[in-house]
């Protein structure tokens, strides 16, 4: 027969684990939930059960609602970024499936955490920028901004675009995401300012190809050719400098809203 | 969010709406009335009947009532859990459709029952 101290330790170790539940629901059910251990106990033992099951019975079946409040919680507070993770997850299925039925996908485990964290930080981001927005202009602003930057990186990590991707003259382009993000830290991400910023990074943008073409002029000798080279930037530049449209358009509505 | 007074509901949320449904009762009662009603074939734990008791709470279907003592128990204060007026609409729907499943049954089992024998021959 469990002493009277063995059954207040473990009716501790079942407070302890019910401090595992989210904060709310613990405020609500801790001390009920405690109560019911204890006369859930004294059933058992009136009905000569032995402690031992009755634990396990106890912990395992709380443990299990824990987890299911637990996940339920995380879906509500941060439901967007549970689909974020489900969407990462499905595109990356696309790769995985492909590599079962072809060789021309050949992904190492390298490139699918390259992808799955390149995908779900730019998810994350517009999540993170745009989540106190209400204004369509900004949030297309932010996602056109988002997707011209993880272009970049995807294209210069995939094949690069002057050359291959080796070639040096590619990591010019991380000047244009370094305008970008410098700009967003100073404009503390609100429109007028973050226009600023996407111009600049259209004008960093056009501005490579043409350092590129005096510093490794050879370089332009190999596909894409030095057309594609430009044309290539020149769209990139064009998403920039429409994203800026947007944030200046942003601005604009929120200067008429406060006027 | 509110439930609809019509959409089905989960077993573990009917038992305990049909525990309720006569007076208010704290969980353990509550478990304990669930183990009675179904002649000892569901016993929910504590996991599972606080994990409902919070959506229901949420959905409109019960709400806490007063904190008081169990005369028929000890001296601690516990919460009881009261059925709403959705609750009740909500039970009446559900043991509607419970009915109506069964009146199919009856009216279906000659069928099945012919079917069976056609096989057995």
């Amino acid at each position: 027969m469990p002493t009277e101290r063995t059954v207040a330790w473990l009716r501790n170790r079942y407070a302890d684990l019910l401090r595992l539940y989210p904060r709310p629901y613990r405020e609500r059910f801790r001390e009920s939930m405690e109560q019911t251990f204890t006369d859930l106990w004294r059933d058992e033992r009136e009905a000569g059960g032995g402690l031992f099951r009755f634990a396990v019975w106890m912990f395992f079946e709380t443990s299990v609602g824990i987890l299911k409040e637990r996940w339920r919680f995380l879906l509500m507070r941060n439901a967007n970024v549970v689909r974020l993770a489900v969407v990462v997850g499905l595109i990356l299925l696309v790769p995985l499936v492909a590599m079962q039925f072809t060789d021309e996908a050949a992904w190492t485990a390298f490139d699918f955490a390259f992808a799955a964290a390149l995908l779900f930080g730019t998810g994350f981001a517009y999540l993170l920028v745009t989540g106190k927005s209400r204004s369509i202009a900004y949030k297309a602003g932010v996602a056109i901004a988002l997707l011209s930057g993880f272009l970049l990186i995807w294209v210069n990590g995939a094949v690069g675009i002057i050359g291959d991707e080796h070639n040096p003259a590619n990591l010019l382009y991380g000047g244009v995401l370094a305008v970008g993000l410098i700009g967003a830290a100073v404009a503390r991400l609100r429109p007028r300012g973050m226009s600023h910023t996407l111009f600049a990074m259209a004008v960093a943008q056009l501005l490579v190809p043409v350092i590129a073409l005096v510093v490794w002029t050879a370089s332009f000798s190999e596909p894409p050719g030095m057309l594609g080279v430009f044309v290539i930037n020149a769209c990139f530049a064009g998403l920039l400098a429409g994203s800026a449209l947007l944030f200046r358009l942003a601005a604009e509505q929120a200067d008429l809203r406060n006027a | 969010m509110p439930a609809k007074a019509n959409a089905p509901l989960t077993p573990a949320v009917l038992h305990i709406l049909l525990a309720l449904s006569a007076h208010e009762r704290h969980g353990y009662a509550i478990m304990k009335q669930v183990e009675a009603d179904s002649a000892g074939k569901v016993k929910m734990g504590p996991g599972t009947l606080y994990g409902s008791l919070a959506r229901m709470i949420e959905a409109g279907l019960i709400r806490e009532s007063d904190r008081k003592t169990d005369p028929a128990m000890d001296d601690e204060r516990r919460i009881y859990y009261r059925i709403t007026g959705l609750g009740q609409r909500a039970l009446s729907a559900e043991i509607e459709r419970y009915r109506q499943v069964v009146a199919l049954g009856t009216r279906k089992r000659p069928v099945a029952n012919a079917f069976v024998f056609r096989h057995a021959d």
